[in-house]
């Protein structure tokens, strides 16, 4: 069989070029429709602790899905072609697995290569936090101050992923002064509950509460976030306060169908 | 495009030596008739299989580090850590940095990246750039098979064979880039199915993943290697480095029996372009940076004029043509 030479010329080249340059224009404007389109926008993607602002993030996230890798509880998940230029970046279903904070040093912006999911706010804000603190304390620190726990909370507070609303307070159990009792979940996913050292398997956990408050007992920021207040006659509803940054953990344990509380994602400009 | 050619092909622009007597093709040497000659040496697969093996192993790596937690090779094509050490792919990088130049995000990139960026670059500057393609990628090792079948149902004529102007590739490249900067998104990676494979083996398949399967069938069905020789971006980041690349495959012209069949197993057949009777300018010569160092050329050769070697640093298109402009200058003085 006669090999054919890849021969050049003006005309050939010119053809193909030309193929090429319409092709690009097409895929191009494709991209620049999709990009304002609604669907890119945030409602609805929970984006991992930390990520930038979401027209910096969808170029900035290179796909490689490191943030993915290194999650110990799992609840990064890559975007399909369904998210339209979304693809391939970094999302959490807080339905199925929240972010509970679990790994301590926000593992996921530590990893990523480009900064897309931006540690170095997590680095300022810890870092603020315990200063005083060494400064106060030249010579080692009393027992009843853990500078780690500190520095951990303080990254905690900026992670701003967006913000728990209460969809409807009728769909709430506590507003109808009602108590929750069996497992924690439904499905299976992992959680470490505050001031513990141990992570839960949600679904092998049963709980018992007289006045159903899981949103606010495992909030991973405590009280600083959500807090149960009471409406008189029996009646309770959560409130969410400001330092709620939208990590999802009520969401996942809110026990009622549909949903009574649930994130919605800090909303950027695309 | 003359200029494209010379910056493809490196020292084809030389004078060709005059070609070989029929006394010294080695067959006759030996006293054997050319088809003699070519059972005897036939039948070798060591550097197919070896290569196969190896880009099964790396993607199995990714697969396995991730789901059993190995740690060993975490991430994915786009973006990896090995051992530690990030590594960066370099045309998503590039589009990277068209864009965040443009929109200040440049300073916030972490000093991973840069290292990832540089490790890979200078990685497979030693290895022979598009090594890559061939050792690695996972779609080239689909489309090589489906290259196969291509090349069979062309044989049955039930399509016939197009051939297109492979410098267009470098329009893709820049095109690319173009629109990135305009759009302000990775739009390559949408449609990259080295990068869409790689996430679909390691994170699970998706709508994605169909559009690879879709080109794959377009490139057995349609144009031989569509994605791989005409459009494929990443291919022609590692050709630049690949180029100045100190490995290639070598060409001994004295063993060289011009029957041209490492042209006919070639991924890339114009960057043998030297085995043809009478197109040699040199004794000695070294694939470009197109080359994917995959070894079918090695294995098929007869006579072993085609080997891995060591070509050096002034081997490659800029060497050749300061090479040129020296002699030039001589003659002058």
């Amino acid at each position: 069989m006669a090999v054919k030479q890849t021969k050049t010329n003006r005309r050939q080249f010119l053809k193909a070029s030309a193929a090429a340059v319409v092709s690009l224009a097409v895929v191009g404007s494709a991209a620049y429709y999709l990009r304002d389109k609604s669907s890119v926008k945030r409602t609805g993607i929970l984006r991992p602790p930390g990520s930038v602002d979401e027209k910096d993030f969808l170029y900035a996230c290179i796909k490689c899905g490191l943030c993915v890798q290194i999650c110990p509880v799992h609840a990064i998940k890559l975007a399909d072609w369904t998210s339209f230029l979304s693809y391939g970046t970094p999302y959490i279903d807080a339905n199925v697995q929240a972010c509970d904070f679990s790994c301590d040093a926000i593992q996921c912006a530590e990893t990523c290569p480009t900064g897309a999911i931006n540690f170095q706010i997590f680095r300022h804000a810890g870092d603020e936090a315990v200063a005083p603190l060494y400064k106060k304390y030249p010579n080692g620190f009393p027992p009843e101050i853990n500078p780690f726990e500190v520095q951990i909370q303080a990254m905690r507070r900026v992670a701003d992923m967006g913000k728990a609303k209460i969809t409807d307070p009728q769909l709430c159990l506590a507003y109808h002064g009602k108590g929750y009792s069996g497992p924690l979940g439904k499905h299976h996913a992992l959680l470490r509950p505050p001031g513990s050292k141990e992570r839960i398997d949600i679904a092998e956990t049963v709980v018992n509460r007289e006045i159903c408050d899981l949103c606010v007992a495992y909030c991973p920021l405590g009280n600083e976030a959500i807090e149960l207040k009471e409406l008189g006659n029996g009646k309770y509803l959560p409130e969410i306060k400001d330092g709620c940054v939208g990590c999802g953990v009520c969401q996942m344990l809110c026990p009622t169908e549909p949903k009574a509380i649930v994130v919605e994602p800090r909303k950027d400009t695309v | 495009m003359s200029f494209l050619y010379d910056f493809i092909t490196g020292d084809k622009s030389l004078k060709p030596l005059p070609p070989k007597k029929k006394e010294d093709l080695p067959y006759i040497k030996e006293g054997l008739k050319f088809n003699e000659w070519k059972e005897k040496n036939a039948n070798k697969h060591k550097w197919r299989n070896r290569r196969w093996a190896f880009v099964i192993f790396i993607n199995l790596l990714f697969v396995l580090s991730f789901h059993l937690g190995w740690g060993v090779l975490e991430g994915s094509l786009s973006g990896s850590r090995l051992l530690g050490i990030y590594l960066m792919d370099p045309y998503n990088s590039s589009q990277e940095l068209v864009i965040s130049s443009k929109t200040g995000f440049i300073s916030h990139l972490t000093t991973n990246f840069w290292i990832g960026f540089f490790v890979i670059l200078t990685f497979y500057w030693l290895v022979g750039g598009r090594a890559f393609c061939s050792w690695v990628c996972p779609y080239h090792f689909f489309a090589e098979w489906g290259e196969k079948v291509h090349d069979y149902i062309v044989k049955k004529k039930k399509i016939r064979e197009k051939t297109y102007d492979i410098t267009v590739k470098y329009v893709f490249w820049i095109g690319f880039l173009i629109v990135a900067f305009l759009t302000q998104q990775l739009v390559f990676e949408d449609l990259n199915p080295v990068g869409i494979l790689s996430r679909s083996m390691i994170y699970g398949p998706g709508l994605a993943t169909i559009w690879a399967v879709l080109l794959l069938a377009y490139e057995i069905f349609g144009i031989k290697r569509f994605w791989c020789r005409y459009v494929c971006p990443i291919g022609v980041t590692y050709s630049f480095v690949g180029d100045l690349s100190p490995l290639g495959v070598k060409f001994e012209l004295d063993k060289c029996a011009h029957c041209r069949d490492c042209q006919d197993v070639c991924l890339v057949p114009h960057e043998l372009w030297f085995v043809k009777k009478g197109a040699a300018t040199k004794e000695v010569h070294y694939t470009g940076g197109d080359c994917t160092k995959c070894g079918l050329c090695i294995d098929v050769c007869y006579s072993g004029a085609l080997s891995f070697g060591f070509k050096g640093l002034t081997a490659n298109r800029w060497g050749y043509k300061l090479a040129a402009k020296a002699e030039e200058a001589s003659k002058n003085a």
